[in-house]
């Protein structure tokens, strides 16, 4: 079989090419590999013609546009043909392979966000005393954009909060006079360390424990990136107004992001408990409720350690 | 404060080295955790100690390979480099 002898990436693009040419009979089947041993000769043929020349095959549509163009000379021409192709040829390969690594159309929710979203979520983030409702609302089997509900976890306040720790934590650093560039990627490199590690750890419990829940990853880094929100504004405030300060801004985002994870943590991995509104016991209960309070708790203690020293 | 990602990673090769030279025969079965003791927990949902074998089991038998080639990057690299 032909597909055996091509690579993976040439496969679909294998697919392409015949679908452009064939416009009059349009056949599904030239998507499904199994059939095409109908028509191995003319599909393998284009096929390795589309793998074997891929400047020889786009350069004649590609050179009759540059024919008007203010460069007379065929040698260069010739060469930004080739170059404008092999560009195009990098571009669909880049977008046809980048999904399997970063699920872009997973991400384009979490940053669906806008400016009264960003202001109530900070909100919620410092205060989540008051809030009574924290389920996330669904519309027909997916959930609602954070957009239009406050309880959506984003990825955009985790990422600005990140960098925003980073510059904080540069800036600290120099009024201590201890700062270097390169201090800077290693603050970033640590967080970014400490993030992945709780991640993992995280999802190992999860594992463990059998929950069957809807937390997919980015989700789980979605709320574990909202307590650089508190750190940064523990940081800021211990910079201007000293030491004790610092302490007592922290304590209260401490205190505050312990009581958001475990809101929020609750309706996700305790699904059942709480949708009957009682703790009910149980050997099972108890691990995750045990797991959501580890969680929880992890949180205050890593805003700690990652800013302790920053305030001197 | 030096945690960097490479540290990450180089901690991560090392805990699946861990489970990777874990011997089945001579110290799995002994502790109770081989492979064949645990698989007869059909009925209910799993509980820790089976997900924990059937972890271990998974990795040894997915990362043999892979960690054969990883070693021997890791091994050439920390010769070359330090």
């Amino acid at each position: 079989m032909h597909p055996a002898g091509l690579a993976a990436a040439g496969t679909p693009r294998q697919r392409k090419w015949p679908s452009k040419r064939r416009v009059p009979v349009s056949q599904p089947g030239m998507a499904d590999p199994h059939q095409l041993f109908d028509d191995t000769s003319s599909a393998q043929s284009r096929g390795y013609g589309a793998q074997r020349a891929p400047g020889g095959l786009g350069y004649p549509t590609a050179s009759a546009s540059p024919q008007s163009a203010f460069l007379g000379d065929p040698v260069s021409n010739m060469a930004m043909a080739y170059g404008s192709s092999l560009a195009a040829q990098g571009k669909e390969l880049v977008d046809k392979n980048i999904d399997r690594f970063i699920p872009v159309t997973k991400l384009k929710y979490y940053f669906a966000v806008d400016t009264m979203y960003v202001g109530k979520k900070l909100g919620l983030l410092f205060f989540p005393y008051l809030h009574q409702d924290w389920e996330v609302q669904y519309q027909q089997d997916t959930p609602v954009a954070p957009r239009f509900d406050v309880n959506a976890p984003d990825l955009y306040i985790p990422a600005m909060a990140f960098i925003t720790y980073v510059l904080v934590a540069g800036l600290a650093l120099g009024t201590q006079d201890r700062f270097s560039p390169d201090l800077l990627g290693l603050q970033a490199s640590s967080a970014l360390a400490w993030l992945t590690l709780e991640v993992l750890a995280i999802l190992l419990s999860l594992y463990l424990v059998t929950v069957n829940t809807d937390l997919t990853t980015i989700d789980l880094v979605a709320f574990l990136g909202y307590k650089y929100v508190g750190m940064i504004g523990g940081v800021l405030m211990g910079l201007l107004f000293g030491k004790v300060v610092y302490y007592l801004v922290l304590g209260w985002c401490c205190v505050s992001i312990f009581v958001f994870m475990i809101r929020t943590l609750r309706l996700k991995i305790l699904a059942e408990a709480a949708a009957e509104g009682i703790p009910v016991r149980g050997a099972r209960n108890q691990l995750r409720m045990y797991l959501t309070m580890a969680v929880a708790a992890a949180q205050p203690l890593l805003m700690y350690w990652l800013t302790f020293h920053l305030v001197r | 404060m030096a945690f960097t990602l490479y540290s990450l990673l180089q901690a991560a090769l090392l805990c699946v080295n861990a489970i990777a030279v874990l011997h089945e025969e001579r110290f799995l079965k002994n502790i109770g955790w081989g492979t064949d003791q645990g698989i007869g927990g059909f009925e209910e949902e799993p509980g820790i100690k089976s997900q924990l074998m059937n972890l271990i089991r998974s990795v040894r038998t997915v990362m043999r390979v892979p960690l054969i080639i990883v070693n021997s990057i890791a091994i050439i690299l920390l010769l070359l480099f330090g």
